[in-house]
Protein backbone atom coordinates (compact mmCIF):
# COMPACT_ATOMS: atom_id res chain seq x y z
CA UNK A 1 0.00 0.00 0.00
CA UNK A 2 2.79 2.32 0.93
CA UNK A 3 4.51 1.48 -2.34
CA UNK A 4 1.41 2.34 -4.35
CA UNK A 5 0.93 5.70 -2.70
CA UNK A 6 4.63 6.42 -3.19
CA UNK A 7 4.26 5.57 -6.87
CA UNK A 8 1.17 7.72 -7.19
CA UNK A 9 2.80 10.69 -5.52
CA UNK A 10 5.93 10.28 -7.68
CA UNK A 11 3.80 10.21 -10.81
CA UNK A 12 1.87 13.24 -9.55
CA UNK A 13 5.10 15.14 -8.91
CA UNK A 14 6.49 14.28 -12.34
CA UNK A 15 3.23 15.28 -14.02
CA UNK A 16 3.17 18.52 -12.05
CA UNK A 17 6.73 19.27 -13.13
CA UNK A 18 5.84 18.75 -16.77
CA UNK A 19 2.68 20.81 -16.45
CA UNK A 20 4.61 23.74 -15.04
CA UNK A 21 7.48 23.65 -17.48
CA UNK A 22 6.91 26.81 -19.52
CA UNK A 23 6.62 26.25 -23.26
CA UNK A 24 9.75 27.22 -25.16
CA UNK A 25 9.18 30.83 -26.07
CA UNK A 26 9.63 32.50 -29.41
CA UNK A 27 13.00 33.93 -30.25
CA UNK A 28 12.71 37.65 -30.97
CA UNK A 29 15.11 39.78 -32.98
CA UNK A 30 15.08 43.52 -33.44
CA UNK A 31 18.69 43.48 -34.62
CA UNK A 32 18.21 42.91 -38.32
CA UNK A 33 19.57 43.95 -41.70
CA UNK A 34 17.70 43.67 -44.96
CA UNK A 35 19.43 44.70 -48.17
CA UNK A 36 17.90 45.27 -51.55
CA UNK A 37 20.28 45.08 -54.51
CA UNK A 38 19.54 45.77 -58.15
CA UNK A 39 22.07 45.35 -60.93
CA UNK A 40 21.76 46.60 -64.49
CA UNK A 41 24.39 47.57 -67.03
CA UNK A 42 23.48 51.21 -66.33
CA UNK A 43 23.95 51.20 -62.57
CA UNK A 44 23.89 49.24 -59.33
CA UNK A 45 21.34 50.34 -56.75
CA UNK A 46 21.19 49.22 -53.17
CA UNK A 47 19.15 50.09 -50.11
CA UNK A 48 19.53 49.05 -46.48
CA UNK A 49 17.03 48.55 -43.69
CA UNK A 50 18.05 48.01 -40.06
CA UNK A 51 14.66 48.36 -38.37
CA UNK A 52 12.82 45.10 -39.07
CA UNK A 53 11.52 42.77 -36.38
CA UNK A 54 11.61 38.98 -36.59
CA UNK A 55 10.52 35.98 -34.56
CA UNK A 56 11.28 32.27 -34.77
CA UNK A 57 9.26 29.68 -32.92
CA UNK A 58 11.77 26.90 -32.17
CA UNK A 59 9.02 24.35 -31.53
CA UNK A 60 7.24 24.77 -34.88
CA UNK A 61 9.87 26.42 -37.07
CA UNK A 62 7.56 29.36 -37.77
CA UNK A 63 9.56 32.37 -38.88
CA UNK A 64 8.22 35.90 -39.36
CA UNK A 65 9.82 39.14 -40.56
CA UNK A 66 8.00 42.45 -40.40
CA UNK A 67 9.72 45.14 -42.46
CA UNK A 68 8.99 48.88 -42.11
CA UNK A 69 9.31 49.97 -45.76
CA UNK A 70 10.14 53.63 -45.16
CA UNK A 71 13.27 52.53 -43.32
CA UNK A 72 14.98 51.53 -46.59
CA UNK A 73 17.82 53.94 -47.10
CA UNK A 74 19.29 54.71 -50.54
CA UNK A 75 22.45 56.56 -51.49
CA UNK A 76 20.48 59.06 -53.54
CA UNK A 77 17.58 60.97 -52.03
CA UNK A 78 15.63 61.03 -55.29
CA UNK A 79 15.79 57.25 -55.58
CA UNK A 80 14.46 56.92 -52.05
CA UNK A 81 11.55 59.22 -52.91
CA UNK A 82 10.76 57.14 -56.00
CA UNK A 83 11.01 53.90 -54.01
CA UNK A 84 8.46 55.20 -51.48
CA UNK A 85 6.17 56.70 -54.11
CA UNK A 86 2.90 55.31 -55.43
CA UNK A 87 4.40 53.86 -58.62
CA UNK A 88 6.96 51.83 -56.77
CA UNK A 89 6.20 50.60 -53.24
CA UNK A 90 3.52 53.05 -52.12
CA UNK A 91 4.83 52.91 -48.56
CA UNK A 92 2.22 55.25 -47.17
CA UNK A 93 -0.54 52.79 -48.10
CA UNK A 94 1.62 49.73 -47.39
CA UNK A 95 4.01 50.72 -44.58
CA UNK A 96 5.14 47.15 -43.89
CA UNK A 97 6.20 44.12 -45.87
CA UNK A 98 6.02 40.69 -44.30
CA UNK A 99 7.66 37.33 -44.67
CA UNK A 100 5.75 34.53 -42.99
CA UNK A 101 7.17 31.08 -43.33
CA UNK A 102 8.22 27.84 -41.79
CA UNK A 103 11.65 26.32 -41.42
CA UNK A 104 10.63 22.93 -42.75
CA UNK A 105 13.69 21.13 -41.39
CA UNK A 106 13.61 22.72 -37.91
CA UNK A 107 13.99 19.22 -36.40
CA UNK A 108 17.51 19.05 -37.87
CA UNK A 109 18.54 22.35 -36.30
CA UNK A 110 19.74 22.17 -32.71
CA UNK A 111 19.47 25.70 -31.34
CA UNK A 112 21.25 24.64 -28.18
CA UNK A 113 24.35 23.33 -29.93
CA UNK A 114 26.93 25.60 -31.57
CA UNK A 115 27.18 25.14 -35.28
CA UNK A 116 26.00 26.23 -38.71
CA UNK A 117 22.87 24.65 -40.07
CA UNK A 118 21.11 24.92 -43.39
CA UNK A 119 17.50 25.98 -43.12
CA UNK A 120 14.82 25.43 -45.74
CA UNK A 121 12.14 28.06 -45.58
CA UNK A 122 8.74 27.85 -47.22
CA UNK A 123 6.04 30.42 -46.89
CA UNK A 124 4.64 33.68 -48.16
CA UNK A 125 6.08 37.08 -48.86
CA UNK A 126 3.77 40.10 -48.86
CA UNK A 127 4.97 43.29 -50.53
CA UNK A 128 2.71 46.22 -51.46
CA UNK A 129 -0.31 44.17 -50.43
CA UNK A 130 0.50 41.31 -52.83
CA UNK A 131 1.22 37.88 -51.35
CA UNK A 132 3.31 35.31 -53.22
CA UNK A 133 4.67 31.94 -52.17
CA UNK A 134 8.41 31.64 -51.56
CA UNK A 135 10.73 28.72 -51.08
CA UNK A 136 14.26 29.72 -50.09
CA UNK A 137 17.33 28.49 -48.31
CA UNK A 138 19.15 30.13 -45.44
CA UNK A 139 21.69 29.40 -42.76
CA UNK A 140 21.25 29.35 -39.01
CA UNK A 141 24.39 29.89 -36.95
CA UNK A 142 24.29 29.06 -33.26
CA UNK A 143 27.06 30.43 -31.06
CA UNK A 144 26.49 30.44 -27.31
CA UNK A 145 23.18 32.16 -26.64
CA UNK A 146 23.27 33.99 -29.97
CA UNK A 147 21.43 32.67 -32.99
CA UNK A 148 22.03 34.30 -36.34
CA UNK A 149 19.99 33.75 -39.46
CA UNK A 150 21.09 34.65 -42.96
CA UNK A 151 19.53 34.25 -46.37
CA UNK A 152 19.98 35.62 -49.87
CA UNK A 153 17.23 35.25 -52.43
CA UNK A 154 15.82 36.90 -55.53
CA UNK A 155 12.41 38.38 -56.10
CA UNK A 156 10.78 39.41 -59.36
CA UNK A 157 9.37 42.92 -58.94
CA UNK A 158 6.54 42.35 -61.43
CA UNK A 159 5.21 39.56 -59.16
CA UNK A 160 4.31 42.27 -56.65
CA UNK A 161 2.75 44.63 -59.15
CA UNK A 162 5.87 46.76 -59.57
CA UNK A 163 6.30 47.38 -63.28
CA UNK A 164 8.28 49.98 -65.16
CA UNK A 165 7.71 50.20 -68.87
CA UNK A 166 9.39 53.44 -69.81
CA UNK A 167 11.98 55.99 -68.80
CA UNK A 168 14.88 55.77 -66.40
CA UNK A 169 13.33 53.33 -63.91
CA UNK A 170 12.73 50.81 -66.72
CA UNK A 171 16.37 50.91 -67.83
CA UNK A 172 18.06 51.43 -64.45
CA UNK A 173 16.16 49.04 -62.17
CA UNK A 174 16.59 45.30 -62.62
CA UNK A 175 13.48 43.16 -63.14
CA UNK A 176 14.80 40.74 -60.53
CA UNK A 177 16.37 42.12 -57.36
CA UNK A 178 18.48 40.37 -54.75
CA UNK A 179 17.35 40.47 -51.13
CA UNK A 180 19.80 39.75 -48.30
CA UNK A 181 18.34 39.03 -44.87
CA UNK A 182 20.27 38.88 -41.62
CA UNK A 183 18.91 38.71 -38.06
CA UNK A 184 20.38 38.08 -34.64
CA UNK A 185 18.27 36.45 -31.92
CA UNK A 186 19.10 36.00 -28.26
CA UNK A 187 18.00 32.82 -26.55
CA UNK A 188 17.18 33.01 -22.83
CA UNK B 1 19.26 86.80 -94.25
CA UNK B 2 17.78 90.16 -93.30
CA UNK B 3 19.08 91.84 -90.11
CA UNK B 4 15.63 91.25 -88.59
CA UNK B 5 15.81 87.50 -89.24
CA UNK B 6 19.37 87.40 -87.86
CA UNK B 7 18.15 89.03 -84.67
CA UNK B 8 15.35 86.48 -84.27
CA UNK B 9 17.79 83.59 -84.76
CA UNK B 10 20.18 85.14 -82.21
CA UNK B 11 17.45 85.59 -79.60
CA UNK B 12 16.18 82.09 -80.31
CA UNK B 13 19.64 80.62 -79.79
CA UNK B 14 20.14 82.50 -76.52
CA UNK B 15 16.74 81.34 -75.24
CA UNK B 16 17.49 77.75 -76.25
CA UNK B 17 20.87 77.71 -74.50
CA UNK B 18 19.45 79.33 -71.36
CA UNK B 19 16.63 76.79 -71.33
CA UNK B 20 19.05 73.90 -71.74
CA UNK B 21 21.26 75.20 -68.93
CA UNK B 22 18.34 75.63 -66.53
CA UNK B 23 16.84 72.29 -67.52
CA UNK B 24 20.16 70.47 -67.28
CA UNK B 25 20.93 72.13 -63.97
CA UNK B 26 17.57 71.10 -62.55
CA UNK B 27 18.01 67.51 -63.67
CA UNK B 28 21.51 67.40 -62.19
CA UNK B 29 20.26 68.92 -58.94
CA UNK B 30 17.33 66.51 -58.73
CA UNK B 31 19.58 63.56 -59.43
CA UNK B 32 22.12 64.53 -56.80
CA UNK B 33 19.68 66.10 -54.36
CA UNK B 34 20.93 65.56 -50.83
CA UNK B 35 18.84 63.68 -48.26
CA UNK B 36 16.68 65.88 -46.08
CA UNK B 37 18.61 66.80 -42.94
CA UNK B 38 16.13 65.73 -40.26
CA UNK B 39 17.89 67.44 -37.38
CA UNK B 40 18.08 70.78 -39.23
CA UNK B 41 14.41 70.69 -40.17
CA UNK B 42 11.82 71.98 -37.71
CA UNK B 43 9.64 69.40 -35.93
CA UNK B 44 6.07 68.86 -37.10
CA UNK B 45 4.74 67.48 -33.81
CA UNK B 46 5.86 67.30 -30.21
CA UNK B 47 4.26 64.62 -28.02
CA UNK B 48 4.89 61.84 -25.49
CA UNK B 49 5.79 58.27 -26.48
CA UNK B 50 2.58 57.09 -24.76
CA UNK B 51 0.41 59.46 -26.77
CA UNK B 52 1.98 58.41 -30.08
CA UNK B 53 1.61 54.69 -29.30
CA UNK B 54 -2.02 55.20 -28.21
CA UNK B 55 -2.84 57.10 -31.42
CA UNK B 56 -1.51 54.20 -33.49
CA UNK B 57 -3.14 51.42 -31.48
CA UNK B 58 -6.51 53.15 -31.43
CA UNK B 59 -6.66 54.20 -35.06
CA UNK B 60 -3.76 53.12 -37.27
CA UNK B 61 -5.28 54.49 -40.50
CA UNK B 62 -5.75 57.99 -39.09
CA UNK B 63 -2.28 57.94 -37.55
CA UNK B 64 -0.65 56.84 -40.83
CA UNK B 65 -2.52 59.59 -42.67
CA UNK B 66 -1.29 62.12 -40.13
CA UNK B 67 2.34 61.07 -39.86
CA UNK B 68 3.47 59.26 -43.05
CA UNK B 69 4.34 60.98 -46.34
CA UNK B 70 3.98 59.51 -49.85
CA UNK B 71 7.61 60.11 -50.73
CA UNK B 72 9.01 58.75 -47.46
CA UNK B 73 9.90 62.17 -46.04
CA UNK B 74 7.45 61.61 -43.21
CA UNK B 75 6.77 63.83 -40.19
CA UNK B 76 9.56 64.90 -37.92
CA UNK B 77 8.61 64.32 -34.28
CA UNK B 78 9.90 65.30 -30.87
CA UNK B 79 9.02 62.52 -28.48
CA UNK B 80 9.29 62.55 -24.71
CA UNK B 81 9.41 59.29 -22.80
CA UNK B 82 11.18 56.97 -20.37
CA UNK B 83 14.25 55.08 -21.62
CA UNK B 84 13.40 51.36 -21.41
CA UNK B 85 16.29 49.88 -23.38
CA UNK B 86 19.48 50.93 -25.19
CA UNK B 87 20.94 48.71 -27.90
CA UNK B 88 22.86 48.86 -31.17
CA UNK B 89 21.81 47.84 -34.68
CA UNK B 90 23.81 46.03 -37.41
CA UNK B 91 24.93 49.41 -38.76
CA UNK B 92 26.55 50.38 -35.43
CA UNK B 93 23.79 52.89 -34.71
CA UNK B 94 22.42 53.25 -31.18
CA UNK B 95 18.77 52.39 -30.67
CA UNK B 96 16.91 53.89 -27.70
CA UNK B 97 13.50 52.49 -26.78
CA UNK B 98 11.15 54.96 -25.11
CA UNK B 99 8.36 53.09 -23.37
CA UNK B 100 6.28 53.40 -20.20
CA UNK B 101 5.69 50.23 -18.16
CA UNK B 102 1.95 50.61 -18.56
CA UNK B 103 2.10 50.75 -22.39
CA UNK B 104 1.86 47.76 -24.72
CA UNK B 105 4.36 49.20 -27.19
CA UNK B 106 7.03 51.87 -27.24
CA UNK B 107 8.92 54.13 -29.60
CA UNK B 108 12.18 52.75 -30.99
CA UNK B 109 14.57 55.59 -31.90
CA UNK B 110 17.60 54.84 -34.09
CA UNK B 111 20.44 57.34 -33.86
CA UNK B 112 23.13 57.95 -36.52
CA UNK B 113 26.92 57.67 -36.69
CA UNK B 114 27.02 61.41 -35.96
CA UNK B 115 24.55 61.45 -33.05
CA UNK B 116 25.54 58.10 -31.44
CA UNK B 117 27.87 59.81 -28.99
CA UNK B 118 24.96 61.67 -27.36
CA UNK B 119 23.49 58.36 -26.22
CA UNK B 120 26.48 57.49 -24.03
CA UNK B 121 25.29 59.77 -21.22
CA UNK B 122 21.75 58.51 -20.97
CA UNK B 123 20.55 55.66 -18.79
CA UNK B 124 17.61 53.31 -18.59
CA UNK B 125 14.85 54.86 -16.49
CA UNK B 126 15.66 58.47 -17.45
CA UNK B 127 13.05 60.70 -19.06
CA UNK B 128 14.37 62.25 -22.26
CA UNK B 129 13.19 63.91 -25.46
CA UNK B 130 14.29 62.62 -28.86
CA UNK B 131 13.82 64.20 -32.28
CA UNK B 132 13.68 62.10 -35.44
CA UNK B 133 11.66 61.08 -38.49
CA UNK B 134 8.86 58.52 -38.19
CA UNK B 135 9.10 55.43 -40.45
CA UNK B 136 6.24 53.25 -39.20
CA UNK B 137 3.68 53.05 -36.42
CA UNK B 138 2.94 50.74 -33.49
CA UNK B 139 0.60 47.79 -33.91
CA UNK B 140 -0.14 44.30 -32.71
CA UNK B 141 1.14 41.81 -35.26
CA UNK B 142 -0.76 38.51 -35.08
CA UNK B 143 2.04 36.62 -36.87
CA UNK B 144 4.81 37.89 -34.63
CA UNK B 145 2.33 37.51 -31.74
CA UNK B 146 3.64 40.73 -30.25
CA UNK B 147 3.30 44.50 -30.33
CA UNK B 148 5.59 46.32 -32.70
CA UNK B 149 7.08 49.65 -31.66
CA UNK B 150 6.86 52.93 -33.52
CA UNK B 151 10.06 53.29 -35.59
CA UNK B 152 11.90 56.62 -35.51
CA UNK B 153 15.21 57.15 -37.33
CA UNK B 154 17.86 59.87 -37.83
CA UNK B 155 17.42 60.57 -34.13
CA UNK B 156 19.17 62.94 -31.79
CA UNK B 157 18.65 64.07 -28.22
CA UNK B 158 16.82 67.34 -27.74
CA UNK B 159 18.73 69.48 -25.29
Amino acid sequence: MKKVSFLISTVAIVLALFAFTPPVGKLVSSKTHIKFFSHTSVEDIQANNYASVSTIDPSTGDVVFSVPMQSFEFGKALMQKHFNGEDFLDTKQFPKAKLKGKITNIAEINLEKDGTYQANVEGELTIKGVTKPIKEKGTVTVKGNKIEVQSIFNIVLADYGINFVKGKPASNIAKTVEITVQAEYQSE
Amino acid sequence: MTPKKKKIVKIGAILLITGLLIGGGTVLYMFNMPHRNVQNTSSDFSLTASKLVTEYLENPATANEKYLADDGDSKILEIKGTVAKISEDFNGQKVVLLQENSDKAGVSCTFTQETNKNVSNIQVGETITIKGVIRSGASFDPDLEMYENVVIEKSNLVK
